[in-house]
């Protein structure tokens, strides 16, 4: 009876703190998202108010300003906007196709040295942005693409395609070869194998991989703030610093660019978070 | 009959080789040309002065350089291992939930879409020693204070820390949460009926069997290491007075307002070691790891 | 006229050989089965006639037609796969109407074909499911039906039994009979199952380490095993072998002082001392008055039962002789305790003799 007892009191005690860690953990991970979200919904006077104000009063001031394109220090922001999406779009595009032809080599292939390939590509990931973008603004600014969208799409791009690489590779691991045998039978080439059976057996695997090469140029900012410089390239991580002066932020209108950045953000990555973990952990140096 | 022809595979990796060789490989060559030449943005004439091994011999003799690398070796080392450990912990906690699990694991997701950049802001803006969401807070349960967390420079450090962890964590927890989902439940059963207690199940079942889980969170986070920079440079700049100076703010100070671009692709190449380094390692027990649990194909 | 003919086929990866010359004529209409052990390289070759490896040396022809270049779908084959190999984002309609579509037949003839071939294999009711809502064998079926629906040259079926259940793999294997007297093609059919080759085949391949053993209908190869691998691998139970020493022209002397005298199919073809394998499968060990066949030769020996395995029309009785265990059977069986002393009947005319040093058969 009185052991029974105490592991019951125990198994509560348990229960409570598991309770209460989840409930701690959760809040830190959603209050500062949440915060950013309400600031850019208060006046700026309330934001700056001494003592704080907690019952938050709301204004969509922010957004119309930020739209407006005057009020709020004049930043651009339907251009950042704009060549956000572009060199985006464009740059996943190219990315994926890219990607997608070096996971299948490495899915489907056996050769040499190919755990070597495999991290010498990832290695070239690993190069920070800041240390690539003192040469690479050389570079560019040699051949003239500097604050162009060409160019940043194309950093994009060699910065995307290892991990798509290694994203692919897992996806297309997982379907049996004997599916493009069959089909090799059925009267496909290979390419035909690939485009009318592989491809769309793995299309959601290569969405998820779409989305998280999207997500890396739509919040890359190292590169970015080096290799544009005018309204006609920057994008809006860079256009955030747009709200900094000297010693003052628009704390309010920062956040509704951020809450701009964001949302198209949170529905891809909700999209596709089931594949998306299972192409992270089925890829990569195996076979 | 033996017409030689390039294998399909390299043709399917030559766009990658192709395209990584013009936008990083060529770059990179260029830097270490640079790093050997007093090379200044201003003065486009240096760049065919050969300097051997100054700017290297200069910043290794350099204090400066030594504490920024001391100190960013020390944030990656503390940052990636709470990073797991608090993940194993989230994971853990939410795995252990009944209900609601899709929802918790779509909010551990969260911080994962959120910008670098963004994140620095974010706690630039709750961390502010004025109007910041802590202070306040602190405030308005009568602690009469006004921290200044970005100021000081160990608070600043700490700051920096809790924001790289806020955001690089879910990575880890997301991950784990997989290995934990995909653990065959026969071994941890008979380990029950063996009389094993909680704890030694999870140490010696469920922990090895998370070990390639934690090493492929722990390879992708070594991949972009240097997003702390985002952070860093926007929530302090380096500052105050160099306290929170790492390896990648330094650099670009370095090259940028500074313009001594030989100077800073020679620190720039420490750096990608450093990188390389990391991830190689992690690349490695990776490959043990699963070889341990048999995963390797 | 579909005949294949396989001339000296040879497989190389990298440095270690998978097949040494292999020579095989499929005529048209003929079921052949290659059955072996794992890694005996019968997968491979199959796989080679497909198309789906390289041929390091030889020459496969289909129809007379050399083939050795040619990508699989130049080849007019179709193939089953042990995994079925089914396109997981297609209906059962689509994915039999997929090699037509790729050969842009119009949308009428394509329907027809696979109505066609749905109606050959029950599958009617089916037609609008995936892949992933149907049961292993409804999925072996699609996979039959997507291989006849183009109505190919030759059917190639790589093990295609083996992720099916017993009972299920013993309907299949009817099915796919039925399917041949049906259709009339040529069938080459992999498998590592003794059974399903000897219930299948026209004609067995039985393959060993890159070699063609031999080449025979299932009762060649049951009743005139050239070596002691055919006669291990083919028959349930396997056949008995025991170590002999022939003495004299026409007695093997066993173990124990027991003796043996040397079957007419092997008489003058051995000499004095001659070390060989004496072999007999169990059905010609039987107890008294169970045995069925009263002519012919025999012995009577007087052995002790270790085990028993009753199978209900025969139980298989596990005793020794002359050292080794060895398998009997028991037709119309009685329960029977281990340790009974039971009176066998061995017919010697339905034995074998095998050298002991190259394990061939010794017949005249």
């Amino acid at each position: 009876m009185d052991r029974n007892q105490s592991y019951r009191n125990h198994k509560r005690l348990m229960k409570a703190l598991h309770f209460s860690g989840l409930f701690i953990v959760m809040s830190i991970i959603c209050i500062p998202g949440l915060w950013i979200v309400l600031n850019s919904f208060r006046p700026t006077v309330e934001i700056m108010a001494k003592p704080p104000v907690w019952i938050p009063t709301f204004t969509l001031d922010h957004y119309r300003a930020m739209f407006g394109g005057a009020g709020e220090g004049g930043v651009p922001v339907f251009s950042y906007f704009r060549n956000s999406m572009i060199v985006s779009v464009v740059s996943t595009a190219i990315a994926i196709l890219i990607g997608m032809s070096g996971g299948y080599a490495f899915a489907r292939y056996r050769f040499k040295g190919k755990n070597g390939y495999f991290v010498g590509l990832m290695l070239f990931r690993a190069v920070p942005g800041v240390a690539l973008s003192l040469p690479l603004f050389i570079v560019f600014a040699r051949v003239g693409i500097i604050d162009t969208h060409i160019g940043l799409i194309l950093a994009y791009v060699a910065m995307n395609v290892p991990f798509t690489v290694w994203l692919t590779d897992g996806f297309f691991r997982q379907i049996p070869k004997e599916l493009h045998e069959a089909a090799e039978i059925d009267g496909c080439t290979r390419w035909q194998a690939f485009w009318q059976v592989e491809f769309p057996v793995a299309k959601s695997g290569v969405a998820s991989a779409a989305i998280f090469a999207f997500l890396t140029s739509w919040n890359e900012f190292a590169l970015a703030s080096q290799l544009t410089r005018s309204v006609g390239s920057k994008t809006m991580p860079v256009g955030l610093l747009d709200f900094t002066a000297e010693f003052t932020i628009n704390w309010g209108g920062m956040c509704a660019l951020a809450v701009l950045m964001i949302v198209p953000a949170l529905i891809l990555t909700f999209l596709v978070q089931k594949h998306l973990i299972a192409g992270l952990t089925f890829g990569g140096v195996k076979g | 009959m033996t017409r030689r022809r390039l294998p399909e595979w390299f043709l399917l990796l030559l766009p990658a080789i192709i395209v990584i060789a013009a936008v990083v490989l060529i770059p990179l060559i260029f830097s270490l040309y640079s790093s050997f030449t007093p090379y200044k943005l201003t003065r486009p004439s240096t760049l065919w002065k050969w300097v051997g091994t100054y700017n290297y011999e200069k910043i290794l003799t350099d204090a400066k350089f030594w504490a920024a690398f001391g100190r960013t070796v020390l944030f990656l080392t503390i940052a990636l291992n709470l990073e797991m450990l608090l993940g194993l912990g989230i994971a853990l906690m939410v795995n252990k939930v009944t209900w609601g699990q899709r929802t918790l694991r779509t909010i551990i997701m969260f911080p994962m879409m959120f910008s670098p950049i963004l994140v620095g802001f974010q706690f630039k803006f709750i961390f502010n020693d004025n109007i910041g969401l802590v202070n306040n807070a602190l405030q308005s349960m009568g602690f009469n204070v006004a921290l200044p967390w970005l100021v000081d420079g160990k608070l600043a450090m700490f700051s920096i820390a809790f924001a790289e962890i806020w955001m690089s964590t879910s990575v880890f927890a997301i991950l784990i949460l997989a290995g934990l989902f995909a653990i065959p439940r026969d071994p941890l059963e008979a380990a029950k009926v063996d009389g094993c207690t909680p704890f030694q199940s999870f140490r010696h079942i469920t922990l090895p069997f998370l070990m390639p889980f934690i090493y492929i969170a722990m390879t992708i986070r070594s991949l972009d290491v240097a997003r702390a920079y985002d952070i860093v440079q926007i929530m302090t700049g380096g500052g105050p007075a160099r306290r929170t100076e790492l390896l990648w703010t330094l650099m670009s100070r370095t090259g940028y307002v500074d313009a001594r671009m030989g100077l800073a692709n020679a620190m720039g190449y420490v750096s990608i070691i450093l990188s390389v380094v990391f991830t190689i390692y992690f690349f490695r027990k990776l490959t043990a790891a699963r070889a341990q649990i048999g995963m390797e194909g | 006229m579909t005949e294949v003919t396989l001339s000296n086929i040879v497989k190389f990866y990298g440095k270690h050989q998978a097949l040494h010359g292999i020579n095989l004529d499929i005529s048209d209409g003929e079921f052949v089965v290659l059955v072996g052990p794992s890694g005996c390289g019968k997968s491979t070759t199959l796989r080679m006639i497909a198309g789906l490896e390289d041929i390091s040396g030889g020459e496969i022809a289909i129809g007379g037609r050399v083939v050795n270049d040619l990508p699989p779908r130049d080849r007019n084959i179709s193939m089953v796969f042990q995994n079925y190999a089914l396109y997981p984002h297609m209906t059962v309609r689509e994915n039999l109407g997929f090699s037509l579509k790729i050969a842009k037949m119009d949308a009428a003839e394509i329907a027809k074909a696979a109505d066609e071939a749905a109606g050959i294999l029950g599958l009617e009711e089916l037609m609008d499911r995936k892949p992933a809502e149907l049961s292993g064998g409804q999925r072996q079926r699609v996979a039959m039906g997507r291989a006849i629906v183009r109505h190919p040259d030759v059917f190639l079926f790589d093990e295609p039994l083996s992720n099916l259940d017993a009972k299920l793999r013993t309907q299949m294997r009817v099915e796919i009979k039925k399917l041949h007297q049906k259709v009339g093609n040529t069938i080459i059919y992999v498998t590592h199952d003794q059974i399903e080759a000897m219930t299948l085949a026209d004609r067995i391949v039985l393959m060993k380490d890159g070699h063609i053993v031999q080449v025979g209908t299932p009762l060649e190869l049951f009743n005139t095993p050239v070596n002691t691998f055919v006669a291990t691998f083919i028959g349930s139970p396997p056949m008995n072998l025991i170590d002999g020493v022939v003495s004299g022209s026409s007695t093997i002397q066993l173990a124990d002082g027991l003796s043996v005298p040397v079957p007419a199919s092997a008489q003058g073809q051995v000499h004095n001392g001659q070390r060989v394998k004496f072999g007999f499968r169990a059905d010609n060990l039987m107890p008294y008055g169970h045995a069925v066949e009263e002519e012919g030769e025999r012995a009577d020996l007087e052995l002790t039962v270790t085990l028993t395995e009753p199978l209900g029309t025969e139980t298989v009785l596990f005793t020794d002789l002359a050292g080794t265990e060895v398998q009997g059977k028991m037709l119309n069986p009685r329960p029977v305790r281990p340790g009974e002393v039971l009176k066998f009947r061995l017919m010697l005319d339905k034995c074998h003799v095998f050298d002991a040093a190259t394990s061939d058969a010794i017949r005249g």
